[in-house]
């Protein structure tokens, strides 16, 4: 494959590097699994970067914290500073806020707390609605804002949180937050279950302030076919599926809501 | 100004070896500045039980006989009732409490308790390291110093954005210490944080 070179960083216990290097195919890069055995200077071999889901480490002390400890992160700092794209999904947005490379700001200034709503708590394995905010993100910049996104969540701990009340609010305000959970009406969601976990300012995903690295708790690359959205789905999203299987088959990718995501990464390879 | 709850510390321990405290020993040890001098660490899931009027043996027994506490197939508790009572730590160990800002009591415990005992208490869990220093240093500065994350350089035990840490060293902690608003040394001259 001639696409952009992408390393898929699998610390042990990270267990969707497969779906994540398919989607990575599917956008046109050239995706492939770094463990985390390898010298960290070989990173600077790629162009681009992504943590994929799982429990790494078993999410021993708390999830992705000692993983964010490795030298690895150290060196994907330094290519996140020079502009490299970084994507953390799920267990890899975990390793991304524990790192405090998202939001960035320096140190670590937020955290993806245990889900806890009212009367609810413990792990959620579901399917949510995303809506696309105004955001320089690389990957969800090319995306009208308001766009909602049928996609799969599937943790314990995705509550986006800071000691500081109102840091969430200041990253919305900023572009910081380019994804939140969206209700019935496309407005964020306040209630569980559109808001699976309780996160501040319903957030799904932040980024960093110059929009190259995205911590998102949804699984873009479990949904990578229109006919993978489930059929409990209803709104735009469901409907874009049933005329796809109306049609004979969902086919490979196309408007899929998770592919999205990746043509974005690949667009802004293209472009850099 | 009510009176405080009668509280009691289980200090629950894997029997086997803890992966958890494994790594985090290992993670502490190579990649943390504070964690250099670490010679060894063990971890004990923690559970505060307030306003049970059950006797030590009694609530004992309790714990034994509930899967809401632990598995004494592979775990052993430790039940602290007095505060002059040793946690199963050495008396040279600091101790570093984390536990959930606002998460952190157990309402399927609470039932549970008030099910089989006819009691109201409240069961509040946290996680308690304890961190063996070699000689040198001071192990409350050091505990301290790797408590609480600040970058990827400084502390890990605890997520400062949900989570309370709280350390003692040197002194025996407090049976209701995730509660304690003012949490001050057990005994005069020694450090309670």
């Amino acid at each position: 494959m001639n696409g952009a070179r992408v390393a898929v960083l699998q610390f042990p216990g990270v267990n969707c590097e497969a779906e994540t290097l398919r989607a990575l195919a599917r956008a046109g890069l050239d995706g492939e699994v770094f463990r985390w055995t390898r010298p960290p200077r070989e990173l600077g071999a790629f162009d681009a970067f992504v943590l994929p889901g799982g429990f790494a480490w078993q999410d021993r002390v708390r999830a992705g914290a000692l993983s964010a400890k490795d030298p690895l992160l150290e060196a994907l700092a330094a290519q996140a500073e020079s502009g490299r794209p970084v994507l953390g999904i799920c267990n890899g947005a975990q390793v991304l806020v524990e790192a405090g490379l998202v939001p960035g700001g320096g140190g670590v200034e937020l955290a993806l707390a245990r889900n806890r709503m009212p009367d609810r708590d413990g792990y959620q394995s579901r399917w949510v609605t995303c809506r696309v905010e105004a955001s320089a993100c690389v990957f969800t910049r090319a995306l009208e804002p308001g766009t909602l996104l049928p996609m799969p969540v599937a943790h314990g701990e995705g509550r986006f949180t800071s000691a500081r009340e109102a840091f969430v609010e200041e990253l919305l305000g900023r572009g910081q937050v380019p994804l939140r959970y969206a209700g019935a009406d496309g407005g964020p969601a306040t209630a569980f279950p559109a808001n699976p976990n309780g996160s501040a300012c319903a957030a799904a995903a932040v980024c960093n302030a110059r929009g190259n690295v995205m911590a998102v708790m949804p699984h873009p690359e479990r949904v990578l076919d229109l006919g993978a959205i489930a059929r409990a789905v209803g709104g735009g999203g469901g409907a874009r599926r049933d005329e796809a299987l109306a049609r004979g088959g969902p086919g490979p990718g196309a408007g899929s809501p998770g592919m999205l995501l990746f043509d974005g990464l690949r667009a802004h390879l293209q472009e850099a | 100004m009510a009176a405080r709850k009668r509280c009691v510390q289980a200090f629950v321990e894997l029997r086997s070896e803890d992966p958890e405290a494994t790594s985090a020993l290992a993670v502490a040890r190579e990649r943390l500045e504070a964690g250099r001098g670490l010679a060894s660490l063990r971890r004990f899931r923690v559970f505060e039980i307030a306003g049970s009027e059950l006797g030590a043996s009694a609530i004992a027994e309790r714990l034994h006989g509930s899967s809401q506490f632990y598995n004494p197939a592979k775990e052993r508790c430790t039940l602290r009732a007095a505060a002059e009572e040793q946690p199963p730590a050495a008396p040279e160990e600091a101790l570093v409490l984390v536990f959930e800002r606002g998460g952190a009591r157990r309402t399927g415990a609470e039932r549970w308790w008030r099910h089989a005992s006819g009691e109201r208490v409240e069961v509040r869990e946290g996680v308690v390291w304890a961190l063996g220093f070699g000689p040198g240093g001071e192990p409350a500065a050091r505990a301290t110093e790797l408590a609480a994350t600040r970058d990827r350089a400084h502390g890990l035990f605890a997520n400062p954005h949900f989570q309370e840490c709280r350390v003692c060293a040197g002194a025996l902690p407090p049976l209701d210490w995730m509660t304690r608003r003012d949490p001050r040394p057990a005994r005069r001259g020694r450090r309670s944080t």
